[in-house]
């Protein structure tokens, strides 16, 4: 094929040389003519070269995980952690809706842990939250509202100029039970705080609904059941609809959140009058949102450090 | 805590439109939430009321052949073995087909027709525990016959047996003592469905009428409250009665009624108080009157109330004698303790077979010590569980009433001393703009005024709301716009989203540099994000050498595995480095971002207000450590690829150490950590942005020999730990320099032989191609070479690549720099 196109293409050749011979007004339309042709059978001779190059190639198996006598290529790839990956998640929209972000403290203080939050002393109701103490009395936080009296204070300037004071705050808290199954000692909260002068309980419900149906991508139904926390007044718990991507029917609630508004004392506690401003609280667990991501059923894999676990992230 | 639907239904009046599924879910939406339901409507299916016409023994068995009355046209027969079954007894029949009640929930047993010694049994005669009502099993259950109950009558239709029982999650209530009763739980029902609850006469006026009369008026007994914080009031009643603590002797709907909640009939007397106690929330004791009398000494009872002292002990109904603490509150006998009040009674006063005289209690605790009495001494009844919620002063004398009337008590004497008891209702003013504003709603002022009247509050104007008494929980406007927006539904309430002005949030640095060290250690190094537990043992401390006195110590932690706040992150990731190793997996690196502590480094004080209890909190470091199963230039390699994605550009290391201390000792918790080989570690100083200081960021290095042999690791394992704080405040520029050359470039390999460090040698060649004008060059390493037979000196190789950026470098000039690289030792 190849030997006949070059054949082809010493004949053309030849056939050209005869243009000296023509009168010179057909040498044009002669030479353009002729050229058409060599460059139509250079084309083919290119096209027959390539053909023949790949035609000599080894045949592989494509199956095999690498050519015979090479080394098998991989890549050691790393791992985020779940739980961080989810935290990460959450907060993401939480930013991206305008909230400010602060970080517990993994040692706290009974001011922080109850008093700031209008729990009175010795209530009954400290004892919902199981918590750790140290020698000298200090607390591992039960639940990330240690730091609602802290982002109250580090941003009350907020107020004064006109602006909301909105942030989130993911971290790591403690309480003391026996770990099984679905107990953890230590585990994953994250809470949410909003004040301004005209904050109502319909924002709370609003920003919740908003929230969860951009983290599972579908918009949700919402509803409410009401529940006790000494900080807030109303308290309520918060339930989404089962999404989609859970397995959800439209039948089937989660409950997420427990929440309400900021009780007077605790705005008081952090120097804001609550006459003026108004505000609402949440906080909801990160473990239970990943364990149903993943569909995990055990909790302890979060803190075993067990590479066949971590390797799946 | 269960509730029986049928028994609210008593009290209130549900619009028959609205299914039991439907109402399950709005008490769930407006009043409490509802662990689960019991349908009982299937349960008693084909269980029958049932006279025994005849019992004849079997001989030679426990066994009886009877023959009953099951309202058919026949007699049936029925194989019974219960030692009370006799002819004429009124019993209940579980005909065959029918599940045995108890078995409901489990096994779901089938009877059948059997035979049994030869003789065919049709079903069975059942006892109470069958039944699920009691855990009695020596009898089987007998109705009164005085009941005139037809046999053959489905026994659901006489007790009341076609019910749904709520279970009730106890903590969403622990605010509202009030709702502990089932005529408050009504009266909430009554609420979330629109309707005035009407509320119940539970004792008669002529009761009233006496029990006002008898108080203060006799002498035959006293009350003595030690300090009204404790006990905000104390009725009491004494009365005669019989047989108060016999047995009831036949199936009754009191027995059931307490099934239906979870407790069992015991005896008169108990029965009536706890059925007072599920209809109320007020929990009452009986104490045996003479014998209350006879502890103390003299004529009359002296009831006191107190605090125990701390040597003080007293045997409990159970038989166990306790040792008393301060903060129990106790009733005494002339002083002499006899109850652990609300918790439980004494032995010495207890009711018996020969109780004729009963001293009634109703009262209330301090729920602040009856908390403290419950966890030191375990109790958790349902009444403390009551007490607990802080019970109402109002409904004391009620319940007391109620219970005598029970019991058919003849009073002859009534105390009532109330020192604690604020009979001043509280009154709140708001406006309807406060509630709507609060909820985003849109409720009308009439709508307000039904929705607090129909649970008992007054409401003048718009709107003085006064409360009524047994809502304790009511003091401030935010308690009332609760009460409206939940009985109407916080699900009614459009959610919408706050307009707030559209400014950025503020960026929280430290959680966004976590963010970027994720993104590059796991994914674009190979690294495995970990995260382990806060608190380790203080034998890990010990194995790591650190110093177990300067942890945090957790007093009331789970294990020994889990007693002190770790001081660094190395030491649970090397257990974990371990535990990885022994599963098969090698060649790998962990990492954890998370926080330590150690008590040397003081206290930090934190936006904390003032007049806040609050002294400063344990300083807390936010560290980065990572370990991976290699030495110590991998674990450099990491840190130096981290770094450098950071864009930290002042990185400073040093190899010698000399003038670490003077550096180091200022920054909080940064020692040389003692698991890393002496040998083996640099201190790794970054400068900071805000005032371009030098500050320490950590360490690198490998795991001393000794360290690792404790934590069973052969082979080399090397770390880093250091400071995100202090990271975050390093001096990062994100500016890059291009500085190309269009001229060709020139790449040579050479090798250096040399005593010096690496460092030096690196530095010497730098210096010699700064020096070169318009030049810009590359030097990477290529390899360390140290022959066996000179471990002195080392061979250097490294790989230049450099260029001008002006012109063609000439040869000349190539060899110029190339013979002074050449020519460093």
């Amino acid at each position: 094929m190849l030997e006949e196109l070059k054949k082809e293409l010493k004949a053309l050749n030849a056939e050209y040389a005869k243009i000296k011979t023509l009168p010179p007004e057909e040498r044009k339309n002669f030479g353009v003519e002729m050229n058409k042709k060599k460059q139509a059978i250079l084309k083919k001779i290119e096209e027959a070269e390539a053909a023949s190059e790949s035609d000599n190639l080894e045949p592989l198996d494509l199956s095999a995980p690498a050519a015979p006598n090479s080394p098998i290529p991989t890549f050691k790839k790393g791992s985020k952690h779940p739980l961080m990956t989810e935290l990460d998640r959450v907060v993401d929209i939480y930013q991206s809706m305008g909230f400010a972000v602060l970080e517990p403290r993994q040692l706290d203080d009974e001011f922080h842990m109850f008093d700031s939050l209008n729990f009175h002393k010795g209530h009954p109701a400290r004892d919902g939250y199981d918590t750790f103490r140290t020698k000298e009395g200090f607390i591992p936080p039960a639940h990330t509202s240690t730091m609602q009296n802290r982002a109250l204070v580090k941003y009350k300037e907020n107020l004064e100029k006109g602006l909301p004071i909105a942030v989130v705050v993911p971290g790591r808290v403690f309480r003391n039970e026996d770990v099984d199954a679905t107990h953890e000692h230590t585990f994953y909260q994250c809470e949410g705080i909003y004040v301004s002068k005209d904050a109502t309980m319909g924002n709370l419900l609003g920003i919740f609904k908003h929230f969860f149906s951009t983290y599972y991508g579908q918009d949700l139904r919402i509803k409410t059941q009401p529940g006790y926390f000494p900080f807030t007044e109303p308290s309520f718990e918060l339930l989404i609809e089962k999404p989609k991507s859970l397995g959800g029917k439209g039948d089937g609630w989660l409950e997420l959140l427990g929440c309400g508004m900021i009780h007077p004392n605790v705005l008081k506690a952090a120097g804001i009058n609550p006459d003026e401003y108004k505000g609402f609280a949440w906080g909801g667990g990160i473990d239970r949102l990943a364990m149903m991501k993943y569909g995990l059923t055990d909790v302890r894999h979060f803190e075993s450090g067990n590479l066949k676990f971590l390797e799946e992230f | 805590m269960l509730v029986s639907l049928n028994e609210i239904k008593k009290l209130v009046q549900i619009p028959a439109d609205i299914t039991t599924d439907e109402l399950v879910k709005l008490i769930g939406s407006r009043l409490v939430e509802v662990e689960g339901t019991i349908d009982w409507s299937e349960r008693y299916e084909n269980i029958f009321v049932v006279k025994v016409i005849s019992a004849e023994d079997i001989e030679g068995t426990h066994l009886h052949l009877c023959q009953i009355d099951a309202g058919k046209s026949e007699p049936v027969q029925v194989v019974c073995g219960a030692p009370n079954v006799h002819a004429g007894m009124f019993a209940v029949w579980i005909a065959p087909g029918a599940i045995v009640p108890s078995t409901w929930d489990d096994e779901h047993f089938e009877i059948t027709m059997r035979p049994l010694r030869g003789y065919d049994s049709y079903g069975m005669l059942a006892g109470p525990d069958e039944l699920g009502f009691d855990t009695e099993h020596s009898k089987i259950a007998e109705i009164d016959p005085k009941l005139n109950i037809a046999p053959g009558t489905p026994l659901k239709e006489v007790f009341d047996l076609d019910d749904v029982i709520l279970d009730i999650e106890n903590k969403s209530l622990t605010h509202r003592p009030d709702t502990f009763g089932l005529i408050g739980f009504a009266r909430e029902v009554a609420g979330i469905l629109g309707i005035k609850f009407e509320e119940p006469e539970i004792f008669s006026s002529e009761l009233d009428a006496k029990l006002k009369s008898l108080e203060k008026s006799s002498n035959d007994f006293s009350i003595e409250i030690a300090d009204s914080e404790l006990c905000a009031r104390y009725t009491a009643a004494i009365f005669e009665t019989k047989d108060a603590l016999e047995a009831e002797k036949y199936l009754t709907a009191d027995a059931i009624f307490l099934a239906k909640s979870g407790m069992r009939a015991i005896s008169k007397i108990v029965d009536a108080t706890n059925i007072v106690m599920l209809m109320t929330g007020q929990p009452l004791h009986a104490f045996d009157y003479d014998k209350f009398v006879a502890v103390g000494g003299g004529k009359n009872p002296k009831i006191g109330v107190r605090l125990a002292e701390d040597k003080e002990t007293l045997k409990l109904l159970d038989g166990k004698t306790i040792d008393l603490n301060h903060d129990d509150i106790i009733i005494t006998s002339n002083n002499i303790p006899v109850a652990l009040a609300g918790a439980m009674g004494g032995e010495s006063t207890e009711i018996d077979a020969d109780t004729h005289r009963v001293i009634l209690e109703s009262a209330t605790f301090s729920l602040y010590n009856e908390r403290k009495t419950q966890m030191a001494h375990g109790i958790f009844s349902e009444a403390i569980t009551r007490f607990t919620k802080g019970q109402p002063a109002v409904g004391t004398r009620p319940a007391l009433a109620y219970c005598i009337e029970k019991l058919h008590g003849e009073v002859s004497s009534y105390e009532d001393d109330a020192p604690g008891f604020n009979t001043k209702p509280e009154k709140i003013t708001l406006s309807l703009d406060d509630i709507n504003s609060l909820l985003g709603s849109d409720y009308s002022a009439s709508v307000v005024k039904s929705t607090l009247e129909n649970v008992g509050f007054t409401v003048d104007g718009e709107f003085t709301v006064t409360a009524p008494l047994w809502r304790t929980d009511i003091h401030i406007k935010e308690d009332i716009i609760e009460e409206v927006g939940r009985l109407n539904g916080y699900d009614n309430i459009t959610p919408t989203l706050p307009l707030k002005p559209m400014i950025g949030a503020e960026r929280n640095q430290l959680f966004d540099l976590k963010r970027e060290i994720r993104g590059v250690l796991s994914d674009e190094l190979n690294a495995h994000e970990t995260l382990t537990y806060s608190f380790v043992s203080k034998a890990l401390q010990e194995k790591a050498g650190e110093d177990v006195e300067d942890s945090y110590e957790i007093v009331n932690s789970i294990s020994p595995e889990l007693q002190v706040f770790r001081q660094s992150i190395t030491p649970s990731l090397l257990e974990k480095v371990h535990d990885n190793l022994k599963a098969g997996f090698s060649d790998f690196t962990l990492y954890e971002m998370n926080q330590t502590s150690q008590k040397s480094l003081g206290l930090e004080n934190i936006l904390t207000p003032e007049g806040a209890d609050s002294h400063g909190t344990p300083a807390i470091e936010n560290r980065l450590a990572l370990v991976t199963t290699g030495d110590f230039y991998q674990a450099m390699a990491y840190f130096k690829n981290l770094v450098e994605a950071l864009h930290i550009k002042q990185l400073f290391i040093s190899y010698d150490h000399a003038g670490d201390n003077n550096v180091i000792k200022d920054v909080k918790g940064f020692q040389k950590p003692a698991y890393l080989e002496d040998s083996r570690y640099v201190a790794v100083f970054i400068r900071t942005e805000d005032n371009m200081q030098v500050v320490p960021l950590g360490y690198i290095g490998e795991i001393k020999r000794s360290v690792a042999k404790k934590f069973k690791l052969e082979d080399t394992v090397s770390v880093f730990e250091i400071s995100l704080d202090s990271l975050t405040r390093a001096n990062r520029s994100d500016k890059i320099s291009l500085n190309f050359s269009k001229f060709p470039s020139t790449t040579r390999d050479v090798t250096i032989e040399t005593e010096k460090p690496y460092y030096d040698i690196e530095c010497a060649i730098k210096g010699i191609l700064e020096e070169a004008p318009d030049l810009v060059y590359s030097l990477e390493p290529v390899s360390v070479y140290k022959a066996e037979t000179n471990l002195k000196k080392a061979n250097l190789s490294f790989r230049l690549t450099f260029a001008n950026t002006k012109k063609t470098m000439t040869s000349e000039e190539i060899s110029d720099i190339m013979s002074k690289v050449e020519s460093i030792k």
